[in-house]
């Protein structure tokens, strides 16, 4: 096994910034830091052989393969890791600035979870903080990045009721499924974990900064694998998928469409033993299309979800008491956990407001729509819309608006 | 033997009163102009040859130069071929008359026909302020020339008729100077000269608008106060129907800009004028149109669109299609009202007050927010607004994106206000606002004047200040704030801005400075 080497004892203060120094490395990734670790010693003694006279070599050397095969690395990152090395002050003072930790593998505090997959990142450039990957519930939410009104408010609501049944959501920062994850989680005031597909300092999608923010305000964290300058290419988010099921007991597929890259994170999920739920959907709809085929291709292993109470169920988790018709199907219910009503989250707010918003939960998006069912005039609708959007509960998408934060979470049903 | 005559040509906007100065003297027969004349008037030696031989005068075969005074003032148009070609007449002795105080203008063809010429309007009144009589004009600018008081306008279909009124042979009928007529609104409608293509089609009724209705009342504010107003939606939601419709929710125009609005519609000749031009303009310029169609100028410095949509509406249909420097270009006439074209010879400032009325596709497939119709990059969306540069975008007051009616709303039996219900309302408000302080639109009231006129009492202030916070907006978007909500208040018949009309005019702000994900706060 590449790169057992790393994190057998609790790793120094120097290895860990070795690491950091390192990964920086274009070339540099797990197995091939793996190989020099067995060959050198520890991050710290690489550092030090680079910086030494005939560096490159040495590390050229350090790299050969230890099945036997005579297999280095490209003399370009042999090169590229004694650079480094010069540089070694700068780098470190990068990381520092951007406010990030790095959690090597043998840290107390790196992700037992993550210690179970094939390939474990050697290290994790952290801001904020992972305490709430060690609870004994993780589930990864993932998808699109181009949802439905209607699958975005599933995410909204399955982490709500992750969130409140104590669970763990991690995700993967995108825009679409999991940034509405994220944002359920944040409006609950629960800690979330975000994986990036890149380094800290090009996080992406740009436009999800605060929302990187206030998950780290939060008591969560956003993490990477790679050093903070690295940008994110289509090759790093595969890549980057393998951690966001590692870390998680079980991974929800919300949607996705036929080529989605959520559908990597469940392939992972199967490799790694976690469980794997995907949301199915209407045979003609493209943003189901991914789930339905994983379903079909993998029946048996990969499981339906057919309502959230049934999620949590089916996750061990304490079923909701909002399932509304269980008791006659037979389903058994174990408990507690409740979505918000919208009711109880209009508290307070005026009568136009309260019948936009209910409006808006019962799968009212244009202002027609809104018009007709609330038979208020256009401007009253407007308004009302205003003041939603300024509490957060509510959110235009391209003329279409949408329920957002606790109103987004709010259960049909019950409102 | 030397003639001389007055006519007159066009500075832009504005007529110049010009000296036709003809002598035919004995040496080699040629032609010559002078005074600073362009490639038309050139041209005018061989217009006024044939219409002389054809009218069954002589054209002398002597020595002819025509001096167009002053010399400095460049001269363009046809509009002195008929006093050249008179003043050949005069000069060889064909005619003897004393044109005195009468001035001529008018093209004349190789038949001998006095045809229109564009800008009649302003050329005549520039000579009626210099004190001319009688002016001879085409016959088909008859009433356009009339609508100028204090000189006696004679109608000349052919060179021969001019001829005849400059001998008094025949007293032409007694024009009487009219007075500015004063009358209703009448359209613009008539052929106009040369081959007639299809008629325009009439403006829809915002009736036959379905749904929508978001964007009907954005449509509503925007035309009410005079703001600048964007729709954004997938192809076929209705955006140019609804812009189409604008011509008939206008008000008609006041006098003064009536009058400015006929001497614009002159000058563009685009059709004869029989009246003052009572109805707004609305100008639809394609998006291939080059700068100086939008701006204006050429050699002739010819009025842009933005001139020509002077007191109207200036609809520009795929918006972020236009090219950057056109775009550009309307920030300087959407900040003060006019526009400076700047030659070698001298600037011209023409007047362009327009209210700018804007569509675009959401994005470049046109399909973004339809659910799994949209091809485009994450983002992509973002980044075609964002095409629109930030000083043009703090121009448009009002945004509003339009979404796809689903076909059982088309079928609907409700049926959606007409043009003259919203048109009323669009009337009552512009007349309030023009009846206040400041006597201007809210979109062009200044910023101390605005507060003024809104009253705000101090919670409704507190609400705009909680709005612009949450928002993030500078202190130029919170005035825009206040400024569409003291409209939407206009139209509520509203004295004061009240936290109602705040949370409405909140809803127009522009859509693409939006983050992607609002965190409840």
């Amino acid at each position: 096994m590449p790169g057992v080497g790393i994190g057998q004892q609790r790793p120094s203060q120097a290895d860990r910034e070795a690491l950091a120094v390192l990964l920086s490395v274009d070339g540099v990734g797990p197995l091939t830091l793996g190989r020099l670790v067995d060959r050198l010693g520890s991050p710290a003694a690489i550092l030090e052989a680079a910086a030494g006279t005939g560096g490159a070599i040495a590390i050229l050397d350090g790299s050969r393969a230890t099945d036997g095969e005579w297999r280095t690395m490209p003399r370009a990152v042999a090169a590229a890791i004694v650079v480094a090395a010069g540089n070694r002050t700068r780098l470190l003072d990068d990381v520092r600035s951007s406010g990030l930790r790095i959690v090597a593998r043998g840290d107390a505090e790196y992700p037992s979870r993550l210690l179970q997959i094939d390939i474990p990142p050697p290290a994790l450039f952290v801001r904020g903080s992972l305490e709430s990957l060690t609870r004994q519930h993780v589930v990864a939410i993932v998808g699109t990045r181009r949802p439905s009104t209607a699958g975005r408010r599933t995410s909204s609501r399955i982490a709500t009721a992750l969130a409140r049944a104590d669970a763990t959501v991690v995700s993967g920062l995108a825009v679409g499924i999991d940034g509405a994850a994220h944002a359920a989680c944040v409006t609950e005031k629960v800690p979330t974990v975000a994986f990036i597909g890149g380094g800290h300092a090009r996080l992406f999608p740009k436009a999800h900064d605060r929302l990187a923010d206030a998950i780290v305000e939060g008591g969560g964290a956003v993490v990477s694998e790679y050093a903070p300058s690295v940008e994110p290419t289509k090759g790093t988010f595969p890549q980057r998928n393998r951690l966001i099921s590692g870390s998680a007991d079980a991974v929800v597929v919300v949607e996705a469409g036929a080529r989605s890259g959520a559908l990597v994170t469940a392939s992972w999920a199967l490799e790694q033993g976690r469980e794997c739920f995907l949301l199915p959907g209407s045979i003609d709809w493209p943003t189901s299309a991914g789930c339905n085929g994983f379903l079909r291709d993998w029946h048996g292993l990969a499981r339906i979800v057919s309502g959230i109470p049934q999620l949590l169920d089916d996750l061990g988790l304490a079923a909701s008491a909002g399932l509304p018709d269980a008791a006659e199907r037979g389903v058994p219910i174990r408990s507690t956990v409740a979505l918000p009503s919208a009711k109880a989250v209009l508290a307070g707010r005026d009568a136009a407001q309260v019948a936009v918003a209910e409006a808006l939960v019962h799968g009212a998006v244009t202002a027609d729509e809104i018009v007709a069912v609330t038979r208020l005039s256009i401007g009253a609708v407007l308004g009302a819309l205003t003041r939603l959007e300024a509490a957060g509960l509510a959110r235009p998408v391209h003329g279409r608006y949408e329920p957002l934060g606790p109103l987004a979470a709010a259960d049909p049903a019950a409102a | 033997m030397l003639a001389t005559l007055l006519s007159a040509t066009l500075v832009a906007l504005e007529g110049r009163v010009i000296r036709v100065e003809v002598d035919v003297a004995p040496g080699l027969p040629g032609f010559t102009i002078v005074g600073l004349g362009d490639a038309s008037i050139r041209e005018a030696r061989e217009r006024v040859r044939g219409a002389l031989r054809n009218s069954g005068f002589v054209h002398p075969p002597r020595r002819i130069t025509v001096n167009l005074a002053p010399a400095d003032v460049p001269k363009s148009g046809s509009a002195a071929d008929l006093a050249i070609a008179v003043g050949i007449l005069i000069g060889s002795d064909q005619f003897t008359a004393r044109p005195g105080r009468a001035a001529l203008i008018g093209e004349v063809s190789l038949g001998g026909e006095v045809r229109h010429v564009p800008g009649l309007l302003p050329m005549v009144a520039a000579l009626a302020r210099r004190g001319v009589r009688r002016v001879i004009v085409p016959a088909e600018g008859l009433h356009e020339a009339q609508l100028v008081d204090g000189l006696e306008v004679v109608p000349a279909a052919r060179l021969t008729d001019a001829v005849d009124v400059l001998r008094s042979r025949r007293r032409a009928a007694p024009v009487v100077p009219d007075r500015v007529d004063l009358a209703p609104a009448t359209s613009l409608a008539g052929g106009r000269p040369g081959p007639v293509l299809a008629p325009p089609l009439p403006p829809p009724d915002l009736a036959e608008v379905r749904g929508q209705a978001e964007a009907r009342r954005a449509l509503e504010v925007a035309l009410a106060g005079g703001h600048g107003l964007l729709m954004i939606g997938p192809p076929g939601t209705g955006k140019t129907m609804l812009a189409r419709t604008i011509p008939t929710l206008l008000p008609p125009l006041s006098d003064e800009d009536a009058l400015a609005a006929t001497i614009i519609a002159s000058v563009s000749g685009d059709a004869p004028i029989r009246d003052l031009v009572r109805t707004p303009p609305f100008r639809t310029p394609h998006h291939t149109s080059s700068y100086a169609a939008i701006v204006g100028g050429g050699p002739r410095l010819l009025p842009g669109e933005v001139t020509r949509a002077d007191n109207g509406v200036l609809f520009l249909d795929e918006l972020t299609e236009f090219s950057r420097d056109v775009l550009e270009a309307l920030r300087q006439p959407l900040e003060d009202g006019r526009v400076s074209i700047v030659r070698a010879s001298g600037a011209v400032t023409l007047p362009a007050r327009f209210q700018l009325v804007a569509a675009t596709n959401p994005c470049p497939c046109g399909h973004a927010g339809e659910e799994g119709r949209c091809t485009c990059a994450v983002g992509a969306p973002e980044r075609y607004v964002g095409r629109i540069s930030g000083p043009l975008r703090d121009r448009i007051d009002v945004w509003v994106t339009l979404v796809r009616v689903p076909g059982a709303a088309m079928v609907q039996a409700i049926e959606p206000e007409s043009s003259a219900t919203v048109g009323a309302r669009i009337a009552a408000a512009r007349a309030r606002q023009l009846g206040r302080p400041g006597r201007r639109l809210n979109a062009r009231v200044s910023g101390r004047v605005l507060r003024a006129i809104s009253l705000l009492r101090p919670d409704a202030a507190r609400h705009l200040a909680e709005l612009a916070d949450a928002e993030r907006l500078s202190g130029r978007g919170t005035e825009r704030l206040l400024r569409v909500a003291r409209t939407v208040a206009d139209l509520a018949g509203s004295d004061a801005v009240e936290d109602e009309h705040l949370d409405e005019a909140a809803r127009w702000r522009p859509s693409a400075s939006r983050p992607l994900l609002a965190l409840p706060v």
